[in-house]
């Protein structure tokens, strides 16, 4: 027997050099990692109430933004502001929500007019730099960090309907040519496109990485960052909210009050401490909802619904210079359906709202939803969902200091 | 909240499916016979080639869409069996029924969690900068002396492997839950525990039924000849 024991010593010396190299590696790795990591989580800039006065509101424009040839069906538009008062628009299309020709276009609003549409992403680009199969596309969100770099969120189902929801991260590049490593290119065509590279499928849930979907406008951080709200879906419906730093890496995700009924979180920051979330509601309420954070995103208080009419349709809003918030929303009126009014409200607290404009109406069954809103300059873009079949874009003049 | 680069997780993708795939395969073989080394090389190697198929030809392209990535912890326990098959020994469960129950309770509690059920947002602690880190080289120093002093040594392994995949890569998706936790693995933990709550209800019970056929010592050897293979082959 002894003579077994040297062998059996040097292999247990072995394991305790193993183990502690691997143990010891672990510690250097993380402590590295600790060593970088930011100390300070950064405020959302909010909108300084500094020019005092009523709010004067002034159609400029209304038009529909270029779909691609042949597409019958188009849904769900995001925008993103460009230096030099310029937008570019992202929205999905095909042949019908969830088909498999589905695919997020994308048009650049420059000098006063839209340009051609160009494909974005498709399931098979995606897949392709995925690495792994994607079922159906849906919606865009995108964002303009300080850097001028488009980051595009895009929903991209799994095995299953929208509760096999993922989002995938792109970034807008002038190195298609020669992507960063690791990551491949989604070439845009030639002249009016913008090539996108694909990041990562953020990873926002434990259960195979599904049920997480975006819809609402990203929020600006003191730090270049953002804030992109989510929201869970799979019979139970919650809002979340993700924290970007200025290079676009997550930097913390968190969820937005406890109702199990809300989604599509409209995130609008009054300061640094003080955010309020208007939702989208799938209970029976059938209201706006409204949740408030008094820590800078930290955590959420539900507040009582508003008094707006909502059945389960997005809604849309942004703080004014005066300090006024706007809200784009879908209300019931006499004769028409759930999304068939679009409207704009306006409100000094959040709570009490009052109706200053029908952006679009139509008789029941019409279906004017899914707005957005982006402030370029001294005008107030909003974009549409036009009856499933484009994308519609009004302008208007906001001027602070006169009486609507 | 450090994710891992999208190259990485295509590459540990397609590694960790193959092995999970090969484990799978592997263990539909009766446990009773031993695998030729050859098959399970074959079967590993079948594996590998099925998960490095381009685009939707391979299995990953699939299994991703449907699961996206196994645990850094059901990959090393697949591993591990693996390992067991080649060596053709290996005694006890590879999940025990202890450590079932602590993946059991912990995958309700966050799942429950993450379908908004209770609220308490732990899955993003698993993104924490500072506590999911120390909890990570807290269990890979328990795991590391588990190692040592010879307790549970293939469970400590796999999940020392889980976390030194996390510590280093982040992967597989730079939370620490991912690396310890999937839905399949819970499953199996449950599975588990099911199969061990129904053996023991079964032993219990068999005191109770064995009076019933005692009068008949015939029948009581004739049932316990049916169970002993040594018997049945002389």
């Amino acid at each position: 027997m002894e003579q077994f024991l040297p062998p059996r010593a040097a292999a247990s010396r072995r394991t305790v050099f193993a183990c502690a190299a691997i143990v010891l590696a672990l510690v250097a790795a993380e402590g590295a990692r600790w060593s970088r990591a930011a100390r300070a989580a950064a405020a959302p800039s909010s909108v300084e109430a500094i020019v005092p006065g009523a709010v004067a509101l002034t159609e400029l424009s209304r038009t529909m933004v270029p779909m691609p040839k042949n597409v019958p069906s188009a849904h769900a538009s995001a925008l993103a502001a460009l230096p030099g008062d310029r937008m570019v628009a992202f929205w999905w299309a095909g042949s019908r929500e969830s088909g498999p020709d589905v695919k997020v276009y994308a048009s650049r609003w420059k000098d006063g007019k839209w340009g051609e549409a160009w494909e974005v992403a498709s399931r098979e680009s995606l897949g392709k730099a995925l690495g792994f199969g994607v079922r159906r596309i849906g919606n865009p969100v995108a964002w303009t960090g300080r850097d001028g770099r488009i980051h595009l969120f895009v929903v991209a189902t799994g095995l299953g309907g929208w509760a096999a929801s993922r989002v995938v991260h792109m970034v807008s590049s002038d190195e298609a040519a020669r992507p960063p490593t690791g990551r491949r290119a989604l070439t845009a065509p030639a002249g009016e496109g913008i090539d996108f590279t694909v990041r990562r499928v953020l990873p926002a849930s434990p259960l195979f990485n599904t049920s997480t979907l975006v819809r609402t406008s990203a929020v600006g951080l003191t730090d270049g960052g953002w804030w992109l709200p989510l929201y869970f879906e799979l019979g139970i419906k919650y809002p979340m909210l993700m924290s970007f730093d200025a290079d676009g890496d997550p930097t913390w995700a968190g969820r937005i009050g406890a109702r199990t009924t809300t989604l599509q979180p409209a995130i609008v920051p009054v300061s640094s401490t003080d955010i309020r979330a208007w939702m989208r509601d799938a209970s029976d309420e059938r209201r706006v909802q409204h949740a408030r954070s008094r820590d800078g995103g930290a955590s959420w208080e539900d507040l009582p619904a508003l008094a707006l009419h909502n059945e389960s349709t997005s809604v849309a809003a942004l703080r004014l210079a005066n300090g006024e918030f706007l809200m784009l929303h879908n209300d019931a009126v006499d004769g028409g359906s759930s999304r068939s009014t679009l409207r704009l409200s306006i409100s000094q607290d959040g709570k009490s709202w009052r109706t200053i404009a029908d952006v679009a109406s139509g008789s029941a069954g019409d279906e004017f939803s899914y707005p957005t809103m982006q402030l370029v300059g001294s005008e107030l873009h909003v974009t549409y969902t036009f009856q499933r079949r484009a994308i519609a874009h009004h302008r208007y003049r906001i001027a602070i200091g006169e009486t609507i | 909240m450090i994710l891992p680069e999208l190259s990485w997780q295509f590459l540990y993708g397609r590694l960790a499916w193959a092995v999970v795939l090969a484990a799978l395969v592997s263990s539909a073989w009766p446990t009773a016979w031993r695998l030729p080394r050859r098959a399970l090389a074959a079967i590993v190697a079948a594996s590998s080639m099925l998960m490095a198929l381009p685009g939707s030809a391979s299995g990953a392209w699939h299994l991703a869409l449907a699961f996206q990535y196994p645990s850094g912890l059901l990959l090393g326990l697949c591993a591990a069996a693996l390992l067991r098959r080649w060596r053709g020994a290996g005694s006890g469960a590879l999940l025990p029924v202890g450590a079932a129950a602590v993946i059991a309770i912990l995958g309700t509690v966050l799942y429950l969690d993450a379908f908004g059920l209770l609220s308490r947002g732990w899955y993003y602690a698993g993104f924490g900068p500072n506590g999911a880190p120390l909890v990570a080289l807290l269990l890979a120093g328990a795991c590391a002396w588990c190692i040592v002093q010879g307790r549970r040594r293939e469970q400590a392994a796999a999940l020392l492997g889980a976390l030194a995949l996390f510590s280093l890569a982040r992967l597989p998706s730079g939370n620490l839950w991912d690396a310890v936790l999937d839905p399949l693995l819970w499953g199996w933990a449950l599975v588990t525990l099911v199969v061990a709550g129904v053996r023991r209800v079964v032993r219990r019970q068999a005191p109770l039924a064995a009076p019933v056929v005692a009068p008949e010592p015939a029948l009581q050897a004739a049932g316990a000849e049916s169970y002993s293979p040594i018997k049945e082959s002389s």
